[in-house]
């Protein structure tokens, strides 16, 4: 230890720079004392050695620069930047030097110095005979034209002046100024308009033609409206097309394969047609294929088509008539020949067409095709009809032809005898036949079709027409026939049928069917119940109401005491059907069920929606003598009279209704009916009834427990002013009700509002440690900080953090925790967090999309106010917001859109929701106008906050 | 009367040597001038503690005039500082006051310096850079 600190006594090395030996480093806290440093820098070290040196009296020492030669202006030039890295000076310049080392380096100096003095005069004389020689070797262009130069001393003034221009001699720049002469301009719309019409057909004749002319005789007036409208047109067309080949050829599920075939085939042939290029040489390919299989129909038919479209129309000819000829049994090379060729030959080839194939039914209604008048047409078609008695085409035909109903009977009873199968003949003749008549017919036509339900459908609507539909009952004889004889369809296929028959005007038709084929092969069982509903769902979805309705009907023939399906059936009247329907159903209903107060109540309110309060009344004294004593049924005849405006009325009902049906709710309702009307000392004396306790019967009568008549009571004292009274009974109610969130809340905002913080803070604990997990009372114990004076923004985000632990599930927290206590960076990747942890929550759907609304990212705002409405409509909040952000940038019809939905709906929740609508004053409003209050608060909110 | 008996580093490079030679002990270093009143104060407490602390800690004064060589590297403009090194490491010390890398100030309670030394010796055994004063010397309190 000693020996270590002799240092005390020692001297201290020469040219010693402090810190430098134990590589010290400095510090900077005050910029205005010092720059800051790390230790003592390069520079310092030197100007350090430079001074000791100085002092010393010597030159400062550096390795090998002892003494640094270079004067001042070489040292600019020479700069650092440009120095060889691979021959550095001064390497050793930070370290320590004693008087040795300079010695050494100035003996060093000394030696270089001199050998470069005795090497200086041959090392100039052999650097300038170099520079010669190079010289020499590279001469400069300059001197190389020096002699032509010196010429040009004796060339005149005039001389100068006709010097011709140096031509492109090398083309180097010929395509670049032929680039440059070469110009583009926009085709003129003159032209396009001028191109569009000319393939255009003119079929209007035009009234206007002289200013029309006059318009396109200068040209310069260009119609654009017409151009782009023919764009359109092309586009359309083109659209139409598309959309046909996608529904001819697409993804449809039910494909005849046949068909699809064929058409395939037929899309095949002319777009070889139109595709064929090089005509040469598809001729000759086709040509081939004729010549190898000559019998081979298609092939002909192709090189018929080919010349065709080559305009060859004579050698298309030629080449059919050829077809024909080796294959005279294929119809398809007939019917081309018939085709290429005009009417007269035409005629004699179908002759000769029908000589080879007498029974083809295409040929011969092709030949009828090519006759022009009637009669000649006529007579193909019973020659073709001698031929081939069994086509039911040319049955058809033929019938078609004739003019005289009479004819056409005729033909048809023939063409039933010799095709009694053909269903579709059957029905014609039915159809032409009087009623009287008709009927026979069916009846012949069920006995030689008796698996066809066509004819028994036919048959029941031949009935409706006659006015017998209700007493011939033929759809259950039909049902009997057709089980019979095993040709029943099935269930989805006769509502189909009863669709049809809706859609054709033949209501009691439909009806009948459902009535005797809904329950056709279905298990006796409940199950029914659900199938039956689909069903009429279905067919409401596709617009047959009155299928829809037999459903119901038939439905609740077999269930007459399910109330869902008197609901659902109401439902259907309600959207589709009369008033009286509706009546009528609902009565029919409460009947079916008179223990429904439900049903009751629809029928008392559309009683009274219809204006008909005596109408409401009777159905609620009904519903009365059914259920006694029902607090739903109460209620309603109280909200009847209230909304009536029948004061007394209401009043008395009120006071029966405690006295017989003392219920809760009944309670509070009359006190909250007497604070509407304003009569607070009424209501008040209603509350303390309401709450002291007796018990009649064994049956609580009154209700100390009640946290809705705390509350009110709290309220009614809050409203008159009466502070301390108003803590008192919040305060009481708190302790008989500890879980009711409301009533705790209620006691902090009055506490709030008398402005002592504390207090409310304290209740807030008291109300958390009594219901746990509640976001509601976070997210108020957060804005009591906010809104304290002044604000404790440190606190609420501490208390946010916790109520975030606790539950970390609430839109509502994550709501406020991002509209109040993050900067506005900070709220859309919290707001996506948010969302990774409340899955589906609509509060902060709205939160989401006031981020984009406040980003103008208008769609994807729009997007997600959508999204929290679909995900729940029973948030009058998530409406008001929507519709406030419509207000700034939706359209008309979309705000009436929203306002309307939202009247459909009738959301009941929300925080701002509730509050507009249990405030007394609003009591009458209806949901339109508390949507706007709403929205308006909203608004008066955001500029608070 | 302190600084005559306190040994004293008359160079840059005894400055050196006395940081670097000691391996056990804190080096305290008091930078000043000994005809400074606040210089004397200090020199007294530090001679009359230095006997009490040399079981972990060596006291020095250097002369701010004899030994400018430090006064930009340790930002020495104070009339007295008192700083602190551990093998060769300047150790900081957190008193409240804004400064951590040294006592500026006149510190005339011998405990208190004794306190200050042994937590500085106790954190840079530790390895720590930066130790925390046990009082706060912030002057906010003082207005």
């Amino acid at each position: 230890m000693a020996s270590r600190r002799d240092f005390l006594s020692q001297k201290a090395p020469e040219n010693y720079v402090a810190g430098l030996g134990r590589g010290a480093t400095g510090f900077t806290t005050r910029s205005d004392l010092g720059p800051a440093r790390d230790g003592p820098s390069t520079e310092q070290i030197q100007e350090a050695l430079a001074k000791r040196a100085a002092q010393l009296g010597a030159a400062p020492p550096t390795a090998y620069g002892a003494v640094d030669k270079k004067k001042p202006e070489q040292d600019e030039e020479d700069d650092e930047r440009f120095q060889d890295p691979e021959n550095e000076v001064g390497l050793f310049a930070y370290g320590q030097y004693d008087q040795a080392d300079d010695e050494a380096d100035r003996i060093y100096q000394a030696v270089d110095e001199k050998i470069e003095r005795r090497r200086k005069r041959p090392r100039e004389a052999r650097e300038k005979e170099e520079l010669e020689e190079y010289n020499r070797k590279n001469p400069k262009i300059s001197e190389e034209f020096a002699a032509l130069k010196r010429n040009l001393a004796t060339v005149s003034d005039e001389d100068w002046a006709n010097l011709p221009e140096p031509g492109d001699l090398t083309g180097k720049n010929r395509r670049s100024k032929q680039n440059l002469r070469q110009r583009f301009y926009p085709v003129p719309d003159t032209v396009l308009a001028g191109a569009r019409d000319s393939t255009e057909f003119q079929t209007s004749v035009q009234d206007d033609g002289g200013q029309a002319s006059a318009d396109n005789k200068d040209g310069t007036m260009t119609n654009f409206a017409d151009i782009g409208a023919a764009r359109d047109k092309v586009l359309k067309a083109r659209l139409d097309r598309a959309a046909q080949m996608d529904a001819g050829t697409g993804s449809a599920s039910t494909i005849d394969p046949k068909g699809y075939l064929t058409s395939l085939a037929q899309t095949e042939l002319t777009s070889l047609a139109a595709d064929v290029g090089d005509i040469n040489r598809v001729r000759v390919l086709l040509e081939s294929v004729c010549k190898t299989n000559p019998k081979h129909a298609p092939g002909w038919i192709a090189i018929a088509r080919l010349e065709e479209l080559a305009g060859k129309i004579v050698s298309a000819r030629k080449v059919i008539a050829q077809g024909c000829e080796q294959c005279p049994k294929s119809e398809d090379v007939w019917l081309e020949n018939i085709r290429l060729n005009d009417n007269h030959n035409a005629k004699i080839i179908a002759a000769n067409a029908i000589k080879h194939n007498d029974r083809s039914t295409r040929l011969w209604i092709e030949a009828m095709k090519l006759e022009t008048d009637t009669r000649a047409k006529k007579r193909v078609l019973r020659q073709a009809l001698d031929h081939i008695p069994q086509s039911v085409l040319i049955w058809k035909e033929a019938v078609n032809l004739e003019e005289d109903p009479e004819d056409a009977k005729l033909l048809l009873a023939k063409a039933t005898e010799i095709i009694p199968l053909s269903v579709e003949l059957w029905l014609a003749l039915a159809r032409l036949e009087s009623p009287e008549n008709a009927q026979a017919v069916l009846n012949k036509a069920r006995k030689a079709v008796p698996t066809s339900y066509e004819v028994w459908i036919a048959a029941a609507r031949l009935q409706e027409q006659i006015g017998n539909a209700n007493k011939v009952n033929i759809m259950n004889r039909a049902i009997k026939a057709l089980v019979k004889e095993g040709a029943m369809l099935k269930r989805e296929e006769w509502i189909a049928e009863a669709e049809k028959c809706e859609e054709e005007g033949a209501v009691l038709t439909c009806g009948a069917i459902i009535r005797e084929t809904l329950g056709w092969s279905l298990d006796e069982d409940d199950d029914r119940k659900e199938i039956f509903k689909d069903d009429a769902k279905a067919s409401i979805a596709r617009g047959r109401y009155e299928t829809a309705r037999a459903i119901y009907a038939y439905a609740l023939r077999i269930f007459p005491t399910s109330k869902s399906l008197w609901f659902a059936a109401a439902d259907l009247e309600r959207n589709y059907g009369t008033k009286e329907a509706l009546w009528q159903v609902l009565e029919k209903a409460v009947e079916a069920c008179p223990q429904s107060e439900v049903l009751w109540l629809q029928l008392a309110r559309e009683k009274w929606a219809a204006g008909e309060v005596d109408d409401a009344r009777r159905v609620l004294g009904k519903a009365f003598n059914q259920n006694p004593n029902n607090e739903e049924i109460w209620l309603a005849a109280v909200k009847l009279e209230a909304d009536a405006k029948q004061v007394d009325q209401a009043r008395e009902l009120l006071a029966t209704a405690r006295q017989e049906a003392p219920t809760e709710r009944v309670w509070y309702k009359s006190a909250a009916y007497e604070r509407q009307l304003g009569n607070t000392d009424v209501a008040l004396d209603l509350v303390l009834q309401g709450l002291t306790s007796a018990v009649v019967d064994k049956k609580e009568t009154r209700f100390p427990r009640s946290a809705k008549l705390w509350m009110m009571k709290g309220q009614i004292y809050e409203d008159k002013g009466m502070m301390p009274q108003a803590r008192e009974a919040y305060s009481q109610g708190t302790r008989a009700c500890p879980k009711s969130v409301p009533l705790w809340l209620l006691a902090a905002r009055l506490e709030e509002k008398a402005g002592v913080t504390i207090k409310a803070r304290s209740v807030l604990d008291r109300a958390r440690l009594q219901n746990p997990k509640n976001p509601e009372l976070w997210v108020e114990s957060v804005r009591v900080e906010l809104q304290a004076k002044p604000p404790n923004i440190q606190q609420a985000k501490i208390l946010m953090s916790k109520a975030l632990q606790e539950c970390p599930k609430s839109g509502l927290l994550w709501t406020e925790n991002i509209w109040k206590l993050q900067p506005r960076t900070q709220r859309k990747p919290l707001s996506l967090e948010a969302i990774k942890n409340v899955d589906n929550d609509p509060s902060l759907f709205v939160t989401v999309a006031r981020i984009f609304w406040s980003e103008r990212k208008l769609d994807k705002a729009m997007n997600w106010f959508e999204k929290a409405i679909v995900l729940d409509s029973d948030l009058g909040d998530t409406w008001a917001w929507y519709l406030k952000f419509l207000m700034q940038h939706g359209t008309d019809e979309k705000r009436e859109d929203v306002i309307s939905k939202c009247v459909t709906s009738e959301p009941k929740h929300g925080e701002v929701w509730q509050r507009v609508r249990k405030d007394p004053k609003n009591a009458y409003l209806s949901t339109k106008e508390v949507l706007l209050e709403v929205m308006n608060q909203l608004e008066a909110k955001e500029v608070i906050s | 009367m302190g600084s005559v008996v306190i040994p004293h580093l008359v160079t840059g490079w005894h400055v050196d040597q006395a940081i670097l030679s000691e391996d056990e002990r804190l080096v305290v270093i008091r930078f000043g001038r000994d005809w400074d009143p606040d210089c004397m104060r200090m020199d007294e407490v530090l001679y009359k503690i230095a006997d009490r602390v040399k079981n972990f800690a060596v006291i020095y004064v250097c002369d701010l005039d004899q030994v400018p060589d430090f006064k930009q590297m340790y930002e020495l403009y104070d009339p007295v500082t008192l700083m602190f090194f551990f093998r060769n490491k300047h150790m900081m010390c957190d008193f409240g006051t804004g400064n951590n890398n040294k006592l500026n100030w006149v510190l005339e309670d011998k405990q208190e310096l004794i306190d200050i030394i042994e937590t500085i010796y106790k954190g840079a055994k530790k390895g720590r850079g930066l130790v925390v004063s046990p009082k706060d010397y912030s002057t906010r309190y003082r207005y």
